[in-house]
Order: structure tokens, then sequence, then C-alpha cells
């Protein structure tokens, strides 16, 4: 696809995802409560973030990393609890070194062991967690109630989500996007030829060391949304679908941050419509739809042109005459 | 099963008296352990293979999707009529299927070429995840499948859930309305249906056996309807499902074991020889997702993949042996599940208290945390497991931190020591001697700090290699002969022609 299709189809994206909600009042009869409004935003707004840091993960072939880091969170949010009460900030500051030394264990286990990223990801993700589980077992063991809806975290849940959670949102997301377009080169070599950048005098452990902390703290915002389960289908599956249309990195990002945009919005509203289908999970099924979308349909990397080009090639071949000795 | 569990419990009886059997299964702690034992032995074998073939992670998808296929087995069972009962095989049967299902999604979308192995795991399991919430909350409304029993599970009550064996006074008592024992209740007949009071005038009365019905010998001698007490095991059913579990694993590794070895540590080749390794592979996957299925009570769906993962990664820095892993994963793991049992009632490796740690949190910190610790079992065991994982991390003989560290720092010694040697051998004799061997000066032609050239120099003298004199250091006689001795060796091992330099 030309450079300017791509541009006219994330305008067009953006453009459904502003008359989302004003559509589905009118064909489907939604109510929009503040709830779902607040719901709908929070949605898009984490679904952007996670959508466009995704595309370095993926394309760093880290995909599962989201996985182990989401898990890690929660015995950071166990302790920050026990040390500083039922705050969100201390709750998601501690979610966030969590994650952060879950990711720094993977590193040394790789650094220092012959295990491979597979398994030393399953075993930061397994620890961490089991830590989380054992510790939020003790806290539910003390006398103070306060407690009660910590492991919300492990779930999601979307309806507890409020105007300053979508204001910090709105905020961190400016703060990436500003990081993201000042480091843009470096990121950008980091991600396709990490040795050609650090033989470059960048100081890749560095750059690295930030893109990781963006990533976890994308994460740490989803978990409250999400979950820990479906958080990396947040991370990973704008971006994929991204990646179908497109060669660039530029348009992968910003694509990517539409499509997770798009996807938020529209799972929180379909949620809206049932209340007995809830939304983190919703998000990620409109988000596995968006990805399957696009493998079959992107032109000239999908299934469909793929197989469409086999059979020209085919006919081609037959219908060219094959002599002896040519 | 059950004659499984008859069987079982007759060899048993055997060894041991009913009501010692009893006693001991009984006891949390007992059961606890044995199932959280059966589980990692069966994931410790099983995980040998993934780990090897860097498939790790899958466990952990298809444990995901297990609930999936759960979900989906329990709605069509309760569509056809069926009781919906969370122990049938129909579910271990669905939770398989799911499990494969996982498997062949993931390699769809990467045979597709669009998308990368580790990006189509991370796509495939969410969504199924996803979708089983979904049906869950949408359709399913009384099971018993909350936050907690799916994510964590309850080792700690496996022992509560039994199924009771009867040997002796066994009569199955069926009492009917005409039993002497039977009770008969009047109940309104139409109350409901017409929505009135029964003491409204149109009520309509019957009479009922409230207790009617077909009473196990257990069931019977609790209601108080048996004179002479029936002699009674009680069965924790996750011991059956594990050791069936077990019994699976175990046969299918000792049976293909030749197969398995082949096909992971050279599928092409294996391929090429006939076998087939993608038949083998499903296999495994397929006892991933029973064992992942039987576990599911015990340890919850995440915390299950620590069985998977852990042990073999510790095994894998002990052992450059397959056979090696197999036996010592288990091992780990079953280790880690009896004394994990100990931590989450507070004793770390039935030693050290989980207490006194709070305790000096709270000293240190000023923080008033609760001391007595009691936490989950199945964390616990995790916990214990990636403990057991550290310690071989730091300590392994071979492969540990400490092994390496102490390797790096014996090879940087000799290094130093063999570069000052030739320094030396190379300038000994000639002209510049007096300038380049002057032992005050000698650092700074390796740019190095006194101090650091005054310690190899002190080592190289303790060693007998070289003397100094009148202030130059000079190789002795057995320094000579180890420079040229490692000369040599140089020589031949990087195939170089032995010339003199100092000949013509």
């Amino acid at each position: 696809m030309t450079e300017r299709r791509v541009w006219q189809m994330i305008a067009a994206l953006l453009m459904l995802g502003v008359l989302l909600l004003p559509l589905s009042q009118a064909l489907f009869g939604l109510r929009l409560t503040y709830t779902v409004r607040v719901v709908a935003l929070g949605g898009s707004l984490l679904g952007a973030l996670s959508g466009a840091l995704g595309c370095f993960a993926v394309l760093r072939r880290e995909s599962l990393l989201g996985d182990a880091l989401s898990h890690a969170a929660l015995p950071g949010v166990a302790v920050g609890f026990l040390l500083a009460g039922r705050q969100l900030g201390a709750l998601l500051v501690g979610a966030g070194i969590a994650s952060w030394l879950g990711l720094r264990l993977v590193a040394a286990i790789l650094r220092t062991t012959r295990i491979k990223q597979d398994a030393a990801l399953g075993i930061v993700l397994a620890s961490f967690f089991a830590a989380g589980i054992a510790l939020l077992t003790y806290i539910q063991s003390l006398p103070d109630a306060s407690q009660a809806g910590l492991d919300s975290f492990i779930f999601g849940q979307a309806a507890a989500i409020i105007e300053s959670d979508i204001a910090l949102l709105g905020g961190i997301g400016l703060a990436v996007a500003v990081v993201l377009a000042l480091l843009w080169k470096e990121f950008k070599l980091l991600t396709f030829d990490a040795d050609f950048a650090s033989a470059g005098g960048l100081r890749g452990g560095l750059i690295n060391a930030l893109l990781s902390t963006l990533i976890v703290v994308t994460i740490v915002l989803g978990l409250q949304l999400a979950g820990v389960i479906l958080m990396v289908g947040m991370l990973i599956a704008p971006a994929i679908a991204a990646r179908q249309w497109t060669h660039s990195l530029e348009q992968m990002v910003v694509l990517a941050a539409a499509l997770g945009a798009f996807a938020g919005g529209s799972g929180a509203v379909i949620s809206a419509l049932d209340s007995d289908i809830p939304t983190g999970p919703m998000i990620i099924v409109v988000a596995f739809a968006l990805v399957l979308l696009s493998i079959t349909l992107a032109p000239g990397r999908g299934v469909i042109w793929s197989q469409l080009r086999q059979r020209e090639n085919r006919r081609n071949f037959r219908s060219r005459r094959l002599e002896p000795g040519a | 099963m059950m004659g499984l569990e008859r069987a079982l419990i007759e060899m048993l009886l055997q060894f041991v008296t009913r009501d010692e059997l009893n006693a001991f299964l009984r006891s949390p702690q007992h059961t606890a352990t044995l199932v959280g034992c059966l589980i990692a032995v069966c994931g410790a074998l099983l995980g040998t293979f993934l780990l090897l073939r860097g498939l790790s992670l899958t466990s952990d998808a298809i444990s995901h999707t297990v609930l999936l296929g759960i979900v989906i087995a329990f709605m069509l069972m309760t569509g056809a009529g069926l009781e919906g009962d969370t122990s049938s095989p129909w579910l271990i049967v669905g939770a398989a299927a799911a499990g494969v299902g996982t498997v062949l999604l993931t390699e769809a979308l990467h045979r597709s070429g669009l998308v990368r192995q580790d990006a189509a795991l991370g796509l495939a399991f969410p969504l199924l995840f996803a979708i089983a919430v979904i049906l869950v909350s949408r359709f399913v409304d009384d099971v018993h499948l909350d936050d907690d029993a799916v994510l964590v599970g309850e080792i700690g009550l496996a022992w509560a859930n039994t199924n009771s064996h009867c040997f002796e006074h066994c009569g199955v008592l069926r009492i009917t309305p005409e039993h002497p024992a039977a009770q008969q209740t009047r109940q309104c007949a139409n109350c409901r249906e017409l929505g009135i009071s029964p003491r409204d005038e149109r009520a309509e009365f019957k009479e009922v056996c409230g207790n009617c019905g077909v009473y196990s010998p257990a069931q019977a001698w609790s209601a108080g309807l048996l004179d002479e007490a029936p002699t009674l095991v009680f069965f924790p059913k996750s011991i059956t499902v594990m050791l069936v579990m077990t019994a699976l694993t175990v046969g299918f590794v000792a049976v293909f074991y030749k197969e398995l070895k082949l096909t992971t540590f050279d599928a092409a080749l294996a391929k090429s020889l006939g076998f087939r390794p993608a038949a083998l592979t499903y296999t495994l996957m397929v006892l991933v997702s029973l064992v992942a299925v039987g576990a599911f009570d015990a340890v919850g769906s995440i915390l299950v993949i620590a069985f998977f993962i852990i042990p073999p990664a510790a095994a894998y820095l002990l052992t450059d042996r397959l056979s090696g892993m197999l036996l010592l994963s288990p091992i780990i793991g079953g280790a880690g599940a009896f004394f994990g049992y100990d931590l989450a009632r507070g004793l770390l490796f039935g030693i050290f208290p989980v207490a006194e740690g709070i305790a000096a949190l709270n000293a240190i910190f000023g923080l008033q945390l609760r001391e007595a610790w009691d936490s989950s079992i199945s964390a616990s065991v995790v916990l214990t497991m990636f403990v057991i994982f550290v310690l071989v991390w730091i300590l392994s003989p071979r492969y540990g931190l400490l092994a390496s560290a102490i390797r790096r720092a014996n090879s940087r010694r000799r290094f130093e020591d063999q570069v000052v040697l030739a320094h030396i051998h190379n300038h000994q004799g000639t002209p510049s001697h007096a300038i380049e061997l002057q032992a005050a000066t000698l650092h700074l032609h390796f740019r190095w700090t006194p101090q650091k050239m005054s310690r190899v120099l002190m080592r190289l003298r303790a060693l007998g290699f070289l003397s100094l004199e009148a202030g130059s250091a000079i190789l002795t006689q057995r320094g000579d002969a180890h420079v040229h001795a490692f000369r040599k060796h140089m020589l031949v091992a990087h195939n170089i022609p032995d010339i003199d330099p100092t000949q013509p």
C-alpha cells in the first residue's frame, strides 16, 4: 500500500473513533452514561499508548516480555499496599518497581546462564506472581478491611476507572509521545540494529532501559483496565495488525496507536451494550479481530493477496513453454 | 476411576491399617505434599522437553486456554441436559482439546509467515482466555469458576474432596416410603403454581417422603440410618487424578524416550529417519494440557507453569545430560512441594522462621506488620522452587555464578602471568633489558597500576618463575621452561610453524 493510502486509513480510523460514541448511540441505543464515556475514553487512551509502544516490543522479538512483566507487577502492588495503604499512586509505583525488577532478573538470567529467553520469562513470571499471591493471601489475613478489591489487578476492572485515572493516562500518554518524538532516531536504530547502534556510539543500555521503562509504565497503567493476563494482548495485537499494512516504522507506530485506540473504545462500547460482557476481554477480542482482518486483507502482504499472487505465478509458470536447453 | 482407587487402597491396606491410612490422608499436609509432589513430577518431566525445545511459554499459554476448554465442555454438557459436574471426564477432554487448539492456532498464525512465533503465542492465548472469561460471565452463572479458583487453586483443601470407599458392612440403603425409617411430611402441591400460601383454602396437600432415596454407606452412616459402622476409607480425588497423570507421563517418557530425545535435539534428522516429530509434539502438548487440568484445582492456571519451567531450568544448570535432567528436575520440583508447605506455615525450608524476617522488617523500617505468616500453599511451593533455582544458579558447580566468577578470576590471573612472563622473555638479554625490565617501572609498559603489577610480580616470584636482580625482573630456569612450554602449546594450538625469530 502506498504511504498516502496508509495515512488516509489512519485518518479514517480516527474519524470512526471520534464518531464511535455518537454512532453507537444512534445505531444501538447505547445510553451514554458517565461510566460509559470514562471507560471508553480510558480504553482508547490505553489502547493508543500500548499500541504505539507494543510496536517496539514486537519488532524486537520481545512480545512475551509484556506477559512476564505484567505478572511480575503483582508483588509490587501488594508491597505498595503494605507500606502505604490503599493509595493508587503507591500501588502503581510498587507495581512499576516490581516489574522493573522482573525485567532486570530476566536480563540477569539471560546474561549469566544458558537458559533461553522463553524459560527465563517463565521463571520470572511464575515466581513473581507466586510472591504476589502469597503476599495477597497474607494481606487478606490482616484485620484491616481496606484490602478488598486488591485482586482486581489480576483480572482488571474497567468500571472502576475514574476521571483522575483518565488524566493520569492522558498525562503519561503525552509524556510517552514527547519521549518517542525526541528519541525517535535512537529507538529506531536500537530496534532494527542494536549492534550498529552501540558501535555508532549510542548509549544502547540507557536507551534500552528507557524503552523498557516506558513499556513497564504502560503495563502498570493497563493492569487496572485489562488485568495481568490480558495486558500482553493489548500490547502486541495492535502492533501486529499495524505491521501488516506498512513497512515504515513511523506509520506502524501511528497506525498501531489508532488501531489500539479503536479496539479499546469499541470494546468498551460493546461491553456497555451488554452488562454481562466484561470490558477487558472484549477489548482483546476486538483487537484480535483487527489482527485477523489485517492478516487476511492487508494489500501485498495479507493471506488473500499472497494466495492470489501464488495462483497468478502458477498460471504464468504453466503457460510458459519450457524448452529443453533453454 | 473408582475401581482404580479401590485397587490402590486394597494394595495399601496390605501394609497399613485402615485407621492409619485414613489418619494419614486426613492430614492436609500429607495430602497437599503428595499432590504437590505428583504435579511436580509430571511438570518436571514434560517441562524438561519443553525447555530444551524452547517451548517453555507454551505451557503458560496452554494452562490459560485450558479454561476455555473447560467452559465450553461445561456449556455443552449443561446444554445436553447432563449434570454439570466440574470433575467430569468430558471437561478433561475439552481441556485437552483446548490445549491442542492453542498450539494449532499459534502454528497457523506463525505459518502464515506474517507473525513471529513469540508474537503468535502472545496473540493466541490472551484471545482464548478472553473468550473464556466472556463466556463465563455471559452464560455460566453457578460454577465455582471464580477468580481465585482459576488463578491460584488451593492445594491445602485437596484432602477434603474425597471419594469414600466401603470395605465392611456396606449395605447400600434404599429408603422407600414404606421403609420404617422413612419420614413423611405434608407439602403443599400447588402453592408455588398459584402463588398462594399453604393456609389458603385452595391449597392441596400431598404426602412427601423427606428422606427417601439411595444412600451410599458413608451417607447412611452419617444420617444415622445404620446400626453398625461401615469400614470406610476416604481417598482424596486429587491424588487419584494426579496418580493417573503421573503414570501417563512417566509411561510416555519411558516408552518414547529415544524418540523424544531425537526429536528434541535434531528434529530434521528424526524426520529423515522416518519418525514423526509433529505427532510427538502434539502428544506432548496433550499431556501438558492434561496435567494443567489435573493440577487446576490444586494450584490454579498461572502457578502451574512454575512446575513446568522452574525445576527443569534449575536442572539445566546442573547437568548436560538429558537423563540427568529427567532425574534431577522431578527431585527439585518434589523438594519444592515438600518444603513449600512449611513455607506457607511460616518456615523456610523447615528451618528459617518467616516471622523473624517480618519482625526484622518491622524493627528496621518501623512498620507494624503482623508477624504470623500464614499464606497460600501453592504460591509458597512455587516460591520454594524459585529459592532452589536461585541457590542452584549461584552454587551450581559448572554453570553457577560462583563457579564462573572463580573461573573468570583464574583465567584473568593466568593471562596476567603469561603476558608478564612473555614480556620478560622477549626483553631478557636484549639491549633494552635495563629499561624494559625495571621492577619499579614495569607497570608502565602494561599501563597497569603499580599495585596490580606488584601483585602479579609477587605471585610469579612465589611460583618461582622469576627473581629480582638489581631491581630488574628476570626469568628463573623454571620460568623459562614455562614460557617455552606455553609458546609451544600456543603454536601447536594455532597451527603455526615454529620458527625462532632470533635465528636469521
